[in-house]
């Protein structure tokens, strides 16, 4: 995790608004994206996350607020002349051109010498990894080479801002995880603001420093991947993000710092305030992450708390199990995961087992 | 599941009295008798040669050819706005709209060629070629908007804005991009309103006031008996013609398509 907050702003959205007739896609948006930051905007389909992309890019009017790039307002700066570019869904590669033509589309009006230009191609080819594909023609290539050469093309320009929409959607889970990796080392080695959009929480936790999450044309939290993880701000981004054991709660006493609560089958708990983001008046519940949560095996003590439980599922992945357990008698079921090591046998369904959890894990969600 | 009887010899008759007659149009086009009639005489070019010595003839395809041209032309253009505000742009009331452009498809070419000369007379414009390109646009421009529609349609709009956002304004967008993407629907949809023109009868008939228009000519020529046979040759070459621009306008048409990395369905031929 880098330390963002000392860079200049690079993108501003004051209360940023958008309608599509009576459809509402964009309700009040503000917030601040750095320069030289890996962003992404991370929500199911139809939160608005590509629709504020495209304002940015300027595609999309908006109907009220404000966006600026650079300290500049782009209100009136039509979409051919703001500093950023775009990586499409599609990728958009120009089929009637070859890949040349296509990285170098976007230099037809600089003044560089043809010499130049040709050089400026063949290094942003040979930076996506596409050396010597300059000559092919742009209907021949896989979709990973298409994805590189749209790269390229958006690179060419030097833009401020590259907007990616969804770009790694269209290729298989190798070539995505493969591409991820690829992704976060050219932003590194250009320095260029990225800003990604994606509906797959852990493509946005593998590459983000920061991630605004998104529901119903509202940013829910905007945060950096450890904090949206570990402190989500309500159960919503809790429920979206990774998997989260939801145990219902009720609140005992509010006092300066400290929230006690008592979780059905967990029993009393004192929280930090920290733990306890928003209030958002739904009814109270305690989050849990499956990994916060271990069986203990034999006589070993739990280092916290514990409370006992009967398995009722048992899924095996190799190299991790999950199980699903019925906490102290109660109907409340969580998932929990282990990790399969040598001498560690996997339990079987019905099995009495004792689960050992840390009060400071959790997070309340009222 | 078992095959209902008699189907094949329905579809085999229905194929015969479709193209069995056009098919007789070269053999008699070569056969060395005035009466067209089996059994043949002989083997001759002469009609042909007769053909191209008419000089009526000769007018008459050049007044059609300009017609065609120039209905192929206007057509095309207005083709092109239609179906690029149709599959880019929503506006009120482009439903009814573009149906009212699509009507004349299968409105009675009679009723539109009395109604437009009706109206042409009354206001005073006189007959001549440049009514005749008018009523035939009005016919064509459908089938070049149903053509030029789903070439527009198979273009990802994305490309459109990849171009803007690398720099370009629209309208050389519009020249680099979309133009040569679009260039063999356009080429296609050419073809088949010159050709739909050149063969046109009932308006070049009413709002041609008498100027040798082909199609109106060879009508005119049936009357003489003498006349037929060199007609059959002129059928013949016109047969081949329609078959070549045909053939060619669908082959830009699917070519077009399978560039702009788009799947190949429907279509005319």
């Amino acid at each position: 995790m880098t330390a963002t907050d000392d860079r200049p702003t690079m993108i501003e959205f004051k209360d940023v608004h958008k309608y599509y007739g009576d459809y509402h896609a964009l309700r009040g948006i503000n917030g601040t994206i750095k320069a030289g930051e890996f962003f992404s905007l991370l929500g199911p389909s139809g939160c608005g996350k590509t629709t504020l992309l495209r304002t940015i890019a300027g595609f999309e009017d908006i109907s009220s607020g404000v966006i600026m790039i650079d300290g500049k307002d782009m209100a009136d700066v039509a979409a051919n002349v703001r500093p950023t570019n775009m990586v499409f869904q599609s990728y958009a590669i120009f089929p009637h051109m070859s890949v040349e033509e296509n990285v170098g589309f976007g230099l037809r009006k600089d003044p560089r010498s043809k010499e130049d230009k040709a050089r400026a191609v063949a290094e942003a080819l040979e930076q996506v990894g596409l050396k010597g594909f300059g000559k092919r023609a742009a209907h021949a290539l896989s979709g990973g080479q298409r994805q590189r050469v749209a790269l390229a093309r958006a690179l060419i320009l030097k833009p401020k801002v590259l907007l990616l929409d969804e770009p790694l959607s269209a290729l298989d889970k190798k070539m995505r995880e493969h591409m991820q990796v690829e992704l976060i080392k050219l932003q590194r080695q250009v320095g260029i603001t990225f800003i990604l959009v994606t509906h797959d929480q852990e493509e946005a936790l593998v590459m983000s420093d920061r991630i605004a999450v998104m529901f119903e044309g509202e940013i829910a939290q905007l945060a950096d991947p450890e904090t949206l993880y570990r402190r989500p701000a309500t159960r919503k981004v809790a429920d979206f993000i990774g998997t989260m054991n939801f145990i219902p709660a009720s609140i005992l006493s509010e006092a300066g710092d400290k929230v006690e609560v008592e979780a059905k089958g967990l029993g009393r708990v004192a929280l930090d305030i920290a733990q306890a983001p928003e209030k958002t008046g739904e009814t109270p519940v305690v989050g849990l992450r499956p990994e916060t949560l271990t069986l203990l095996y034999d006589d070993q003590k739990a280092p916290e708390r514990e409370t006992d439980g009967v398995i009722d599922e048992v899924i095996y992945f190799g190299d991790m199990t999950y199980y699903d357990v019925y906490l102290g008698g109660t109907d409340v079921e969580v998932r929990l995961s282990m990790r399969n090591v040598p001498g560690r046998p996997v339990l079987d369904v019905g099995d009495r087992v004792r689960v050992a959890w840390s009060p400071s894990a959790l997070v309340l969600f009222r | 599941m078992k095959k209902a009887p008699g189907l094949r010899s329905y579809t085999l008759f229905y194929l015969l009295f479709l193209y069995g007659p056009i098919l007789l149009l070269p053999i008699f086009a070569f056969n060395d008798s005035r009466v067209v009639a089996f059994p043949l005489q002989g083997f001759t070019t002469g009609w042909f040669a007769e053909m191209a010595a008419d000089q009526n003839l000769r007018n008459a395809a050049k007044n059609s050819l300009i017609i065609a041209l120039s209905v192929a032309t206007i057509s095309t253009v207005l083709g092109i706005f239609a179906a690029r505000a149709s599959v880019r742009y929503r506006f009120p009331g482009k439903g009814p709209l573009m149906s009212m452009i699509m009507l004349p498809l299968v409105l009675p070419e009679m009723i539109v060629a009395m109604a437009l000369l009706v109206v042409l007379l009354s206001i005073g414009i006189p007959l001549s070629l440049f009514t005749v390109i008018l009523g035939q646009t009005l016919i064509c421009t459908p089938f070049a908007v149903a053509i030029l529609t789903s070439a527009f349609q198979s273009l990802d709009r994305s490309l459109e804005e990849a171009a803007l956002d690398l720099g370009e304004t629209p309208w050389s967008t519009f020249r680099l991009i979309i133009l040569p993407l679009v260039m063999p629907g356009i080429l296609a949809s050419f073809l088949i309103c010159f050709t739909i023109s050149f063969d046109e009868f009932i308006i070049a008939n009413f709002l041609g006031s008498g100027q040798p228009i082909l199609s109106v000519y060879i009508f005119g020529q049936f009357r003489f008996p003498a006349k037929v046979p060199s007609m059959l040759a002129l059928g013949t070459l016109l047969v081949l013609l329609s078959i070549i621009l045909l053939g060619f306008a669908e082959y830009m048409r699917r070519r077009g398509i399978a560039k702009a990395g788009g799947k190949v369905s429907g279509g005319f031929l």
